[in-house]
């Protein structure tokens, strides 16, 4: 195999491939660190909020609803969950002397029956939605499936889009203010209590919003949201938990270590060595790449 | 005049009593009636009370949350089942476990314990599942399908051998090890160093003012827990004759987490108690249905919101009450004040 032919068909899809894994895991850590960052709350149970966003999609598109109005119905279904699940379960223990531990272990409590219920209403097995975009398209000589490259620009909207509420807009503002100091917040008229559920509910519909769009291609299964959750939080670590930038360029970067671990040492080795570097970053950089450690 | 704390542990060594009595009675009666099933649920359950009270004794005492800490119960396991295929001795895997924890733990402590709170969770949990996938892909463990074949062994005790076959004997000695454990917890957490963790819990920055290094009792009470974790780990291999890269991931870790907020954190015989629950609560829901995580997803979560202190703090203050009215007219005299006491009022004084 010449060096072109090995960048064009090895190196440059599995680069590719990559980069569209690194979008989904974005997606599902963008929640993860939105809720971290403006709640300081540790949503453990982001994976299988996920999965419920994936069953979602299945379901309702099994149902006859098409996969663009998924895209909007999904996340809009997940908000009163979210919302519910703040009000019930975060709520309560938001004022514990260690928030920290007390909401990630509710969460995980969730966590576990969230995964149960969904063995027990959908059936144990893998299943597959139908890809909405068929086809590949042939870039610089790259065979490219469209639906990926979809996925890589909806991701890149989405997290602009986000970015932008939250850093650009008066709603953000309020949001950041509430999380920066509650009383004052209050005291200047931000709807506190209202801010927190719907930041989290928001967190919880953005990991609906990934599970519709990654459940064509990485399959739906009771324990998808597990599996996914270490490398979304490992991703959280390393960009610096509560920054939507530091969660954009680990988990990119991290899927890249991924990918190309995967293609120059074996597909069996690649958790071990995203797992290496993020315990390597902690070592060094402790509070990740944009992170501040005294926030954790 | 006690304090709190010693007040406290007073009334878990009663518990503990009350266990260890439990204990022995189940395992008179499976003597009794032949029984093996229960007694080896009852040897597994007590073994991996040994991993719930070393996630109990970071949580509860220095207030770090391990989300892996199945990786040094793992490791136990593996080396102890190592030692034992090539010979079966089970001081000899109890000291190699010991050995082979007591360095890995040191190893993780290092890493984990640069930083707090959820990245200590976090990087515990990152540990924990690096060394299980590298066990998972490593051909000469076992890879996926673990060891099996490891050969039923006799302990020697001087004079006297017990098979670890023997379903009521390797009960017996398995209880001794996990409350040998627990008591070994218990009398280091009322000497100095079990003080300078309190005072760490309740506030650590105000520990160095004190003279106490932050860092060294952090690392003590990380290196203590792994070592706890291996030993119990350890006895694993000897019960099942199998171990499998399932000892070390996420699962195992989380159930060590639940037993301890089910039976009480910063109790330590709340962990042992709370293990055993776990297990019988999985065995009789298991009996009606498969999805038994509902339960105690939910059970756990009631726990975390409602019973912070679990089932042991619903029962333990009243202990405490009937212990102290027991104890007719206390003598006078005037005990040194504890260090967490220190720390409180300095706390107070300063704020």
């Amino acid at each position: 195999m010449t060096p072109i032919d090995y960048l064009q068909f090895v190196l440059a899809p599995q680069v590719v491939n990559g980069l569209a894994l690194g979008v989904a895991v974005v997606l599902v850590a963008l929640g993860l660190t939105i809720i971290f960052g403006m709640l300081d709350v540790i949503n453990m149970s982001h994976g299988e909020f996920y999965a419920i966003g994936a069953y979602a999609a299945l379901a309702l598109g099994a149902a006859g609803i098409g996969f663009w109005f998924l895209l909007v119905l999904v996340p809009v279904l997940m908000i009163p969950l979210g919302m519910a699940a703040e009000r019930l379960l975060i709520r309560p223990v938001f004022d514990t002397k260690d928030r920290h531990v007390t909401t990630l272990l509710v969460t995980f409590g969730l966590g576990l029956i969230v995964e149960d219920v969904l063995k027990i209403v959908f059936g144990a097995n893998t299943q597959r939605p139908p890809t909405p975009i068929p086809g590949a398209t042939e870039i610089l000589g790259i065979i490219l499936p469209n639906y990926r490259l979809f996925l890589i620009l909806v991701g890149a909207a989405i997290v602009l889009g986000v970015a932008f509420v939250v850093y650009k807009t008066r709603l953000g503002a309020m949001v950041r203010a509430a999380a920066f100091d509650r009383n004052m917040a209050a005291s200047l008229g931000v709807p506190v209590s209202l801010v927190y559920a719907g930041t989290f509910a928001f967190g919880v519909s953005l990991a609906g919003l990934a599970g519709v769009l990654l459940a064509p291609i990485y399959s739906v299964f009771p324990t998808m949201g597990r599996d996914f959750i270490l490398l979304a939080f490992t991703v959280v670590i390393v960009g610096g938990m509560g920054s939507i930038w530091g969660a954009v360029v680990a988990g990119l970067l991290l899927t890249q270590v991924q990918a190309l671990a995967s293609l120059v040492i074996s597909p069996v080795w690649t958790d071990p060595i995203v797992f290496g570097t993020m315990v390597a970053f902690l070592v060094f950089r402790p509070q990740g790449l944009f992170g501040r450690l005294g926030h954790a | 005049m006690h304090d709190r704390l010693t007040q406290s542990m007073r009334a878990s060594h009663l518990l503990a009593l009350l266990f260890v009595l439990a204990a022995l009675g189940l395992a008179a009666l499976g003597a009794a009636t032949g029984d093996t099933f229960y007694l080896r649920l009852g040897t597994e359950a007590l073994i991996f009370a040994g991993l719930a009270l070393s996630v109990d004794l970071l949580l509860g005492y220095s207030g770090a949350l391990s989300l892996g800490q199945a990786l040094y119960f793992g490791i136990g396991a593996y080396v102890s089942a190592l030692t034992l295929m090539k010979l079966p001795s089970f001081w000899l895997a109890m000291g190699a476990a010991f050995l082979a924890t007591l360095i890995a733990s040191v190893i993780g402590g290092l890493i984990a314990n640069r930083v707090r709170g959820v990245y200590f969770a976090l990087i515990t949990f990152g540990l924990a599942q690096v060394m299980a996938k590298v066990v998972y892909n490593t051909r000469e463990l076992g890879a996926s399908d673990g060891m099996i074949g490891i050969p039923v062994i006799e302990i020697g005790f001087g004079p006297f051998t017990v098979s670890a076959g023997s379903p009521v004997g390797f009960f017996m000695i398995v209880l001794a090890v996990i409350m040998g454990l627990y008591a070994l917890t218990a009398y280091l957490l009322d000497t100095p160093f079990g003080r300078v963790l309190t005072a760490l819990k309740a506030n650590e920055k105000r520990v160095p003012f004190l003279g106490y290094s932050v860092w060294r009792a952090r690392m003590a009470a990380y290196v203590l827990a792994g070592v706890i974790a291996g030993l119990s780990g350890a006895l694993y291999p000897m019960l099942r004759g199998f171990v499998s890269p399932e000892l070390m991931f996420f699962a195992t870790s989380g159930n060590a987490v639940i037993s301890v907020v089910l039976g009480g954190v910063g109790t330590l015989i709340g962990a042992i108690y709370g293990s055993v629950l776990l297990v019988i609560l999985k065995s009789i829901i298991g009996s009606w249905t498969e999805h038994h995580l509902i339960v105690i997803g939910l059970l756990f979560m009631l726990c975390v919101m409602f019973l912070p202190k679990g089932l042991v703090g619903v029962v333990r203050p009243a202990i405490e009450t009937w212990l102290s009215r027991r104890r007719l007219a206390p003598v006078p005299k005037a005990a040194p004040a504890s260090l967490p006491a220190i720390v409180a009022e300095t706390a107070r004084t300063s704020r």
